[in-house]
């Protein structure tokens, strides 16, 4: 069985996944609505750099951003400035998680926007309302409820990818947990993180499902 | 001066000319129900008015202003959004499919509008809404999602929530033809309350015995332009253009 010091030092890289995952989602849903109203604007600048933002961040691996903004970032800061620069690794993994979720979700609240029917922004615009009103008060509150089950998916995905970081030395869920079964040589701490992996899963697609019934009360 | 003046008004739909010089005045106070076939272009003349469409040519004035005047699909006048807003609030629409908001109550949808554009104060809009209501008789509905009413129910409330802009015009664009035959005549006696309050009206319709009956001129259009009109004895009794009569024959 784990001794005090391994159970903390689980606990730690649970939390260390976890904080990582949240932080990602909620960046990536506020950003990801500002990417997503770039994309179905008619203002052509905002559309292309909201398509050049998701066709950069979708397009390359995560790792390779986690990489970028750890490694790459510090070697340009010294080459320019002459200075060392060090950046904290938990801060990098919250950048480059939320940059790389943004993309992801600014898609999936594009969809969300683009499946309300088109007669509400008409509705909207026909009783006055200017376009960021119709949006703010009419559009978005309605991608409310079709947004919970891909937003849900993400933060799963999320939760797992975060165990891309043990490449920028932090220690998460999975990266404690592999470094305790190759010091004792004992395969059981994988069970342990899958348990934990999928206990926070479990709450994730619970809470998630509630809150989509929650939303849905005006639907029939 | 009259209320509504549409000049020579063209609009196109890439190689498509839907309407092909359209030259309308409608008075204060008048209901002006408008006639004819599918893609005569008449709904599309509702929806140039407050900017849904925009017209390819012409003017439009309401009340006398100029609201919008293009050559060749280019503004000919600078077009402040603040202006269209405004302008919009004054024409209030009814649409075919109610699209009313599923996410607010039927006392929501009627005061969201009033609230966040005219900023009037909540208390006042509530009671001008109940008010609103009882008019369209659905005051015990004031609660309920949109979902949970028939679709007469919900033009009813889709007119109260235009009303509820105090628009000076009201612009129906058919506003039955989504609904059960049943349901009809509940929306079309709250327009004709609408009628003899002396609401200056345009309505797109199908319903010609509500046009012989509440409108006091029938305009019938064909192709893009305006074929025929008069009063509904002229226009639905005595026609005198071969469409019209034709049009007539088919649908009566």
């Amino acid at each position: 069985m784990l001794n005090e010091t391994q159970l903390w030092a689980i606990f730690d890289g649970t939390v260390v996944t976890i904080e990582i995952a949240l932080v990602a989602i909620v960046f990536g849903v506020l950003f990801g609505v500002i990417v997503a109203l770039g994309r179905i604007s008619k203002n052509r600048i905002a559309n292309a750099l909201s398509w050049f933002y998701i066709w950069f961040f979708r397009g390359t691996p995560l790792l390779l951003q986690l990489f970028m903004i750890f490694y790459a970032i510090p070697i340009i800061y010294l080459d320019a400035t002459g200075n060392t620069l060090l950046i904290d690794p938990m801060l990098c993994a919250f950048i480059a998680f939320s940059l790389n979720s943004t993309a992801y979700l600014a898609e999936i609240i594009r969809a969300a926007i683009e499946s309300i029917d088109n007669g509400q922004m008409e509705a909207a615009k026909a009783l006055g309302m200017s376009y960021r009103q119709a949006m703010m008060k009419i559009i978005i509150p309605q991608t409310y409820k079709r947004m919970v089950a891909p937003v849900g998916n993400e933060l799963i995905l999320l939760l797992k990818d975060t165990s891309l970081v043990s490449t920028i030395a932090l220690f998460d869920l999975l990266r404690t947990t592999k470094t305790m079964a190759s010091s004792t040589g004992s395969w059981i701490y994988y069970i342990y993180a899958a348990v934990i992996y999928l206990f926070l899963t479990t709450v994730i697609q619970v809470v998630f499902d509630k809150m989509e019934k929650k939303l849905g009360v005006y639907e029939r | 001066m009259s209320m509504v003046k549409l000049v020579n008004i063209r609009k196109s739909f890439g190689d498509l000319e839907v309407l092909k010089g359209v030259n309308l005045e409608i008075e204060a106070g008048e209901v002006v129900c408008i006639l004819g076939a599918s893609g005569s272009g008449k709904s599309t003349m509702l929806r140039c008015l407050n900017h849904l469409e925009r017209i390819s040519s012409g003017e439009i004035y309401i009340e006398g202003e100029l609201t919008d005047k293009r050559e060749n699909n280019k503004d000919m006048m600078r077009i402040d959004p603040h202006k269209v807003q405004q302008m919009c609030a004054e024409l209030g629409m009814v649409f075919q499919n109610f699209n009313l908001f599923p996410h607010l109550t039927v006392l929501e949808n009627i005061t969201i509008s009033p609230l966040i554009v005219k900023k009037v104060d909540k208390k006042e809009i509530e009671k001008k809404a109940f008010d609103l209501l009882e008019m369209v008789g659905l005051s015990d509905k004031a609660k309920e999602y949109p979902s949970r009413l028939s679709g007469g129910q919900q033009q009813r409330v889709a007119i109260a929530r235009a009303l509820a802009m105090e628009p000076k015009i009201m612009m129906f664009d058919e506003p039955t033809s989504a609904l059960d035959p049943e349901l009809v005549g509940e929306v079309l006696a709250t327009m004709r309350k609408l009628a003899e309050e002396g609401m200056t009206m345009m309505v797109v319709t199908h319903e010609i015995g509500f046009a012989r009956e509440v409108a006091d001129r029938v305009i019938f259009m064909d192709g893009g332009v305006i074929c025929e009109q008069g009063t509904p004895e002229e226009v639905i009794l005595n026609p005198k253009e071969d469409r019209t009569k034709s049009f007539l024959n088919k649908i009566l």
